[in-house]
């Protein structure tokens, strides 16, 4: 696959997932919902996951999460910022390192315990460890200082919320391979360029409009 | 250990991870009405009489000034510089003096810094201790 189209495809995930992150988190928020998990598990998750298998690529998670967390970054709205930035591209690189030593055609996912393992492994481990590593990194990034008593004494609330992300995400990662055989490449240039480019813009205008409006 | 085996024992000891953690977060749950600052005991009503209030106008939220209050109950600075804000699920975070002064209580028990990110927001506070 050319470079030119991975890139495109780093590019629209991460602001998929950016955009679900800044409008879709507060909504559910706002509802009273769990959204840490169920934005970890359904949306981080998913599409990383329909990215994996589509662009079979190591490395493009790694990517969408530093473009989704920098998209983040532009609403000041619904949560902490920074450490949702954090959170989301500390679980671009979870995913990542969980991923790596899986084959690219994803053959060991033949049955679906296979698939709901993985589905709770990858949620699972995404969610705590985006979880503390936000707890680390904010009080750096914000020169607060950075107590780790604070962060042990939470760690069982981390690890049981952890398990509502984890039983959401072995019911995500099944649905989404579903799709497993779709071909990327039979997608023609102009018509996936065109696409690709319409849908980034679309979710980066929106959300900076979005910040702008609420700001004035 | 083969791959397959390896992420089924892997999935499994998340499972037993997370459960156990929910049974001892359940078990450990407090409920507190009153909230123990330096180790006295006060409800947020009688607090509301005793601290000065402050209005952050960035945020459009007000509530007692934290500093003050601290003062009131005689854990001030010079003696404390640190102070640990615990919520009642067990979160909490600790700042410095130097927070303390932007920051507030508000009448819903929740701790509130202009100065700090908002994870550093405690909600439902139990417990306010000089350190």
């Amino acid at each position: 696959m050319e470079k030119k189209k991975l890139f495109a495809g780093i590019i629209v995930f991460g602001s998929l997932w950016g955009f679900a992150e800044c409008i879709i988190g507060p909504i559910l928020d706002d509802a009273g919902l769990p959204s840490g998990a169920i934005m970890t598990s359904v949306f981080a998750i998913g599409l990383m996951m329909v990215s994996r298998m589509l662009y079979k690529k190591r490395g493009m998670q790694l990517g969408m999460g530093i473009v989704a967390g920098t998209l983040r970054m532009f609403n000041p709205f619904g949560g902490c910022v920074i450490c949702s930035a954090i959170a989301i591209a500390a679980e671009g690189i979870i995913f990542e390192l969980i991923w790596y030593y899986m084959s690219l055609d994803l053959r060991e996912l033949k049955t679906y315990i296979m698939k709901i393992s993985m589905g709770l492994i990858s949620a699972y481990f995404c969610y705590v460890g985006g979880y503390v590593t936000t707890q680390i990194l904010t009080p750096l990034v914000a020169s607060a200082n950075f107590y780790v008593w604070n962060l042990i004494v939470f760690i069982p609330q981390i690890l049981s919320r952890g398990l509502l992300a984890a039983l959401i995400g072995g019911v995500t990662v099944p649905l989404v391979l579903i799709i497993k055989d779709f071909n990327i490449n039979s997608i023609k240039d102009k018509l996936y360029y065109s696409t690709a480019s319409a849908v980034s813009i679309l979710c980066w205008i929106f959300i900076i409009t979005n910040a702008g409006f609420l700001i004035g | 250990m083969n791959k397959k085996k390896l992420i089924l024992a892997v999935a499994l000891i998340i499972l037993l991870i997370g459960s156990v953690s929910s049974i001892y977060v359940y078990a450990t749950q407090t409920e507190e009405s009153t909230i123990s600052l330096n180790g006295q005991k006060y409800s947020i009503e009688l607090l509301f009489f005793i601290a000065e209030s402050r209005f952050i106008d960035s945020l459009n939220i007000s509530g007692l000034a934290l500093d003050d209050l601290m003062l009131k109950v005689g854990a001030g600075l010079p003696k404390h510089q640190e102070f640990t804000i615990v919520g009642a699920d067990g979160y909490q975070k600790t700042v410095e003096w130097e927070n303390m002064k932007n920051g507030i209580l508000t009448y819903e028990k929740m701790v509130v810094f202009s100065d700090l990110p908002k994870s550093f927001r405690v909600k439902e506070v139990v417990k306010i201790e000089a350190i």
